[in-house]
């Protein structure tokens, strides 16, 4: 330390600055220096150093070098993927507790080495907490143990793909990573620059700790390219990403159709409010803002909200704190050219600054600043600049701060302060995000369910919740089938027009019926008034119904988002109700409906009324299970209070399989509905009666118009309009690979929960007309998403 | 002492505004330490604002002239003169910032000062120390005495029937308890008082001090209150006219944790001159 040898005692003493902290990495470097400064790739139990391959430096903040890793190849991944599955084998077949205590008895390795692990990540820049990790094992070494007990019926499903961006944390990395492990499947991790190095080293601790070899493979260089070679193994089962947005939607993108289910958590990038009601302990969220809002390394980018009764109060605090905060080195290069272009922008804007100092005139740092009166249309605000910037809103009443969190096209986090018991629950149910923190910011516990809503991801880590990703009910097996990506033209899926109805001459015998759909509680020709032919088993046309299109689904999207808030609102007991209405509606109308699936599948009479007698106990049973499942209160290791409540998607669309046309109807309808949903329906081209008849159903019960939409018309072309309106949050497919790998493909950004499904049913319908108890559990998680809410009491 | 705070009439409102969340004051409490990893000088000159900042305490009922002068003449020489030299801190007019000692002591602490040359201010405690259950024309005349013995500043208990009550009074400094308590000077509590004396000064722009007492026994402790200072008030409140510990052990601590940078040897307390 340079500096330190010259300030005198008498010096620190007038100025009473800190100190230089200084750390050491020394055990850090005795490691990499073991490893002769080249780490390997870790396959199959031990690092291996293949000749011939590239090399990538990892820096460290000087830019020095740390070391370097592999870039693996093509035959590197395979080696992993076949290792990772032979693996499986072994690792699945051991009794709960022996893979409990494996990941115990790494707890007790990561002590003996705790020193060397945080060392080696603040060296690769991504210093991560000693104590967080143990505790995710810990957390997660109880869930290995007791799977068998509480998760009876689902199955781990096989190799998993743990892809983690070059930006993203450990603590993201092993909340993927050690759920897939205490499930029973295999793991090859792909961990980003910065993970790289810690991710090596505790693969080594691991093994050190009795994972059997092939359990655990790490395989470093490009993240994208090498994820898709692994997706693309048949050996890969799932593929789980965590990190920034951008590569997560390249990683669907080039993925989509090798038929491996990709979901994504965007751990990083997000903008979230950070709220604070005149209610609040004002200095204890202004110690929250400068605690998190101007680290050099942050999470996500914190919008500063502010009830305009209490903002010259923030404000002057804001100014008081931040008086002696030092710059903030910048992350990366060109970063300070965006930084100045940004406050020059809002200063013209007419923003206030509140900064310790002012910038230095160049360099790769800058200090902690906020900008005062920014509105949600600035710049600054809808694309967050780098740095060290807080933009600054005020909001007048309590629900305009809530209005003004939420819109943004993030679900990540928010924060928000208030004393107020009342004003915070409700605030707290009003915000779509997926994690609150009420007086608190960034609290991660894996007990805790991290879902990110709206645009922030289409999985759940963490908590019971968040292990239902690694598992899949032992009954099925997976619904996408294995395939290679076809060269599938994205922009012209689905916009082949259907074939047109031209008279078929005269021919009194037959005079098919013209069916209508449903948008928004009312019957309903389509916008282009064009219909298509249905035809009965034998050929002949049966019916003609509506060909919907775009402005179809916009019709019925449209009707949906308008009630839908108001239905998921009604309490789950007055939910059951109406379901409880729309079962005796059904039975009211048995026989119509039994003659309508008879007429469009040729099925015996005795097997279409067992058919509708299913479809009425479906309806009975999620009546029954709306207020029965919900989410529940956390034990966590803090002290306060831990919510988690599942909440609807908002609007679902459901594009139905052929088979069981009216069971699997009412089955995948009544479990988005009974969830809060509402749902934009496709019956199958092939058998859509049974679905139009049911509208009958649907207007004789109290379900509330629009909650329930009903389109007919091409799969393709209606897939394509589903996938291309961004209010629709999940889709549930039934279809063709091409389908598929269009879903994938597309609804990457925004970004959609997709339930996949290739039609090929080996099964004969089992799954509609007995489905097993997981297979119940598996539709319900599917129509919601979790959100957490944390509150601290003494 | 700052500028004098002349008051303001009492505002309940104000009061009964206030907002405390415990949780997030007691997560700051125990993230405080941590702001402070000073080694080497760094800490010795910290350790020595310390000094500076110490109100070196007797409040026996067995106090006599004796130990009082003992405790003036320490709190005037805080720290042996060749670990001071070393640091090239000899020259600097290194006291502590008081002396505190009960009315009836005033006078002779303030004897032994001017004899020493001293212009150490003395302190004491009055009004009924420590529980402030007098009447307030005894409380009254305490001061009065005090002060005319030669007290530059009194420790005031207020009366906590009205404090209860809401009845509230005002004052130059603010301070945690009286040392007496069975829980005195905690940092949470700390934190909501540095808190309200921020709020009075954003309010009012009077600058009120703040003096922790009671249970401050090492070095340790010592430089966690001038981190919670720093860094919830600022480095104003990092002098003696802003901040005060009440401390009488804390002094032989602090001398010898300097003695250790200095020399690199752990000293015997009987190395260090007593008070």
């Amino acid at each position: 330390m340079a500096g330190s040898t010259i300030k005198t005692v008498y010096d620190i003493f007038q100025s009473m600055d800190y100190g230089p902290t200084s750390s050491s990495t020394a055990t850090a470097q005795a490691w990499l220096e073991h490893q002769s400064g080249a780490l390997g790739l870790f396959i199959d139990g031990r690092f291996v150093l293949p000749a011939g391959r590239q090399t990538c430096s990892v820096t460290d903040s000087s830019g020095g070098s740390v070391c370097t890793t592999v870039c693996a190849t093509d035959e590197d991944v395979s080696l992993s993927v076949s290792s990772g599955a032979s693996g499986f084998k072994a690792w699945s077949a051991l009794p709960c507790h022996v893979r409990a205590k494996t990941l115990l008895r790494l707890v007790s390795g990561l002590q003996r080495y705790g020193q060397c692990l945080s060392e080696l990540c603040d060296l690769a820049q991504s210093p991560s907490s000693f104590s967080a990790l143990v505790r995710l094992l810990q957390y997660y070494s109880g869930w290995a143990q007791l799977r068998d007990t509480l998760l009876p019926d689902w199955t781990p499903r096989g190799l998993v793909a743990v892809v983690v961006s070059d930006d993203c944390s450990l603590y993201s990395l092993m909340l993927k990573a050690l759920p897939a492990l205490a499930m029973g499947n295999t793991v090859v991790v792909i961990p980003g620059v910065e993970t790289a190095i810690p991710a090596l080293l505790l693969a080594q601790l691991f093994v050190e700790a009795g994972l059997p070899a092939g359990v655990l493979n790490v395989v470093t260089g490009n993240v994208l390219s090498l994820a898709s070679t692994v997706a693309q193994n048949p050996l890969t089962s799932y593929v789980t990403y965590s990190g920034n947005k951008n590569d997560g939607e390249k990683l669907c993108r080039a993925t989509a159709g090798m038929g491996v289910p990709v979901s994504l958590s965007i751990s990083l990038g997000a903008t979230c409010p950070f709220i604070i009601f005149e209610s609040a302990d004002i200095d204890s969220a202004v110690d929250g803002v400068i605690e998190t809002a101007f680290k050099k390394k942050r999470e996500c980018q914190w919008l500063l909200c502010v009830q305009e009764s209490v903002l010259d109060i923030v404000v002057a605090r804001l100014k008081s704190r931040m008086a002696g905060m030092k710059s903030v080195p910048l992350q990366k290069e060109g970063d300070r050219r965006l930084v100045d272009a940004a406050v020059e922008e809002a200063q013209q804007q007419g923003a206030t600054l509140i900064q310790p100092c002012a910038p230095s005139p160049s360099g790769a740092s800058y200090p902690p600043t906020v900008l005062c009166g920014m509105a949600p249309s600035c710049p600054c605000v809808v694309t967050p600049p780098p740095g060290p910037l807080l933009p600054l809103l005020s909001f007048r009443s309590q629900t305009e701060g809530v209005t003004l969190g939420n819109h943004s096209p993030h679900g990540y986090a928010a924060s928000l302060w208030t004393e107020d018991l009342t004003l915070a629950l409700e605030a707290a149910k009003g915000l779509s995000v997926g994690s609150v923190w009420v007086n608190s910011h960034s609290v991660l516990d894996p007990s805790l369910p991290l879902s990110g809503h709206k645009e922030s991801s289409n999985c759940t880590d963490g908590g019971k919740e968040g292990l239902f990703q690694f598992l899949r009910p032992s009954s099925s097996s997976p619904s996408l089938p294995r395939s290679s990506p076809t060269s599938l033209d994205y922009s012209r899926f689905g916009t082949a027009t259907s074939a047109a109805i031209i008279p078929q001459g005269p021919d009194s015998s037959s005079c098919p019926r013209s069916y209508l759909q449903y948008v928004g509680g009312k019957q309903c020709k389509s916008e282009s008034g064009s219909s298509v032919s249905v035809l009965a088993p034998d050929g002949a046309v049966l019916a003609y119904c509506p060909d919907a299109g775009r402005k179809d689904v916009r019709n019925a999207v449209e009707a949906a988002i308008k009630v839908q808030p108001g239905w998921m609102k009604r309490s789950p007991t007055d939910r059951a109700q109406s379901l409880f209405t729309l079962a005796k509606a059904l039975e009211m109308k048995r026989r119509d409906l039994a003659a309508s699936l008879h007429s469009q599948t040729g099925l015996s009479l005795e097997e279409v009324d067992k058919e509708v007698e299913l479809s009425i106990a479906q309806l009975y049973d999620w009546a029954a299970r709306c207020d029965k499942e919900t989410g529940g209160i956390l034990p966590v290791p803090q002290s306060g209070s831990a919510l988690s409540i599942p909440e609807a998607l908002g609007v679902v669309g459901v594009v139905l399989p052929d088979s069981s046309p009216l069971l699997s109807m009412v089955s995948l309808l009544v479990a988005a509905v009974a969830m809060g949903n509402a749902v934009v329906m496709v019956p199958s081209p092939k058998n859509p009666l049974p679905a139009l008849e049911f509208i009958q159903v649907l207007q004789s019960s109290d379900i509330p118009a629009g909650v329930v939409n009903i389109l007919t018309g091409g799969r393709d072309q209606l897939t394509q309009a589903l996938a291309n309106h961004s209010v629709i949050k999940a889709i549930w497919y039934w279809g063709s690979v091409e389908g598929c790998q269009y879903l994938q493909h597309t609804c990457a950004s925004p970004l959609k929960n997709l339930w996949l499904h290739c039609l090929e049913e080996k099964d004969g319908g089992r799954v509609w007309s007995q489905p097993p108890p997981s297979l119940l559990e598996e539709r319900w998680r599917r129509a919601v998403q979790w959100k957490s809410v944390w509150i601290p009491t003494a | 002492m700052s500028a004098r705070n002349p008051g303001i009439p009492l505002d309940l409102e104000w009061v009964s505004k206030v907002r405390v969340n415990t949780q997030a004051v007691l997560k700051r409490a125990q993230q405080i330490p941590g702001r402070n990893k000073n080694k080497k000088q760094w800490q010795a000159a910290w350790l020595l604002r310390a000094v500076t900042c110490i109100d070196l305490t007797t409040l026996a009922g067995d106090d006599t002239p004796g130990n009082v002068h003992r405790l003036c003449m320490k709190a005037s020489q805080p720290v042996r003169a060749d670990l001071l030299q070393s640091m090239d801190m000899h020259d600097k007019g290194l006291t502590t910032a008081a002396v505190c000692v009960y009315p009836s002591r005033v006078a002779d602490a303030v004897k032994t000062l001017k004899a020493a040359n001293s212009r150490l201010p003395v302190a004491s405690v009055a009004t009924g120390f420590p529980a402030g259950q007098t009447p307030l024309k005894t409380r009254l005349e305490e001061v009065r005495l005090a002060v005319q013995d030669g007290a530059a500043e009194i420790d005031i208990v207020i009366n906590r029937t009205l404090a209860l009550t809401g009845q509230w009074e005002g004052s130059d400094f603010i301070k945690t308890s009286t040392g007496k308590e069975p829980v005195n000077a905690t940092y949470p509590v700390a934190i909501v008082m540095v808190r309200a004396i921020r709020d009075y000064f954003l309010r009012t722009g009077h600058k009120v001090g703040f003096k922790p007492a009671g249970g401050i026994r090492t070095a340790k402790e010592s430089l966690v209150w001038l981190t919670l200072m720093k860094e919830e008030l600022g480095d104003e409140w990092l002098r003696p006219h802003l901040f005060r510990l009440g401390a009488s052990s804390l002094l032989a601590d602090i001398e010898r944790q300097i003695y250790h940078y200095v020399t690199g040897h752990y000293a015997a307390y009987h190395e260090m001159p007593m008070a």
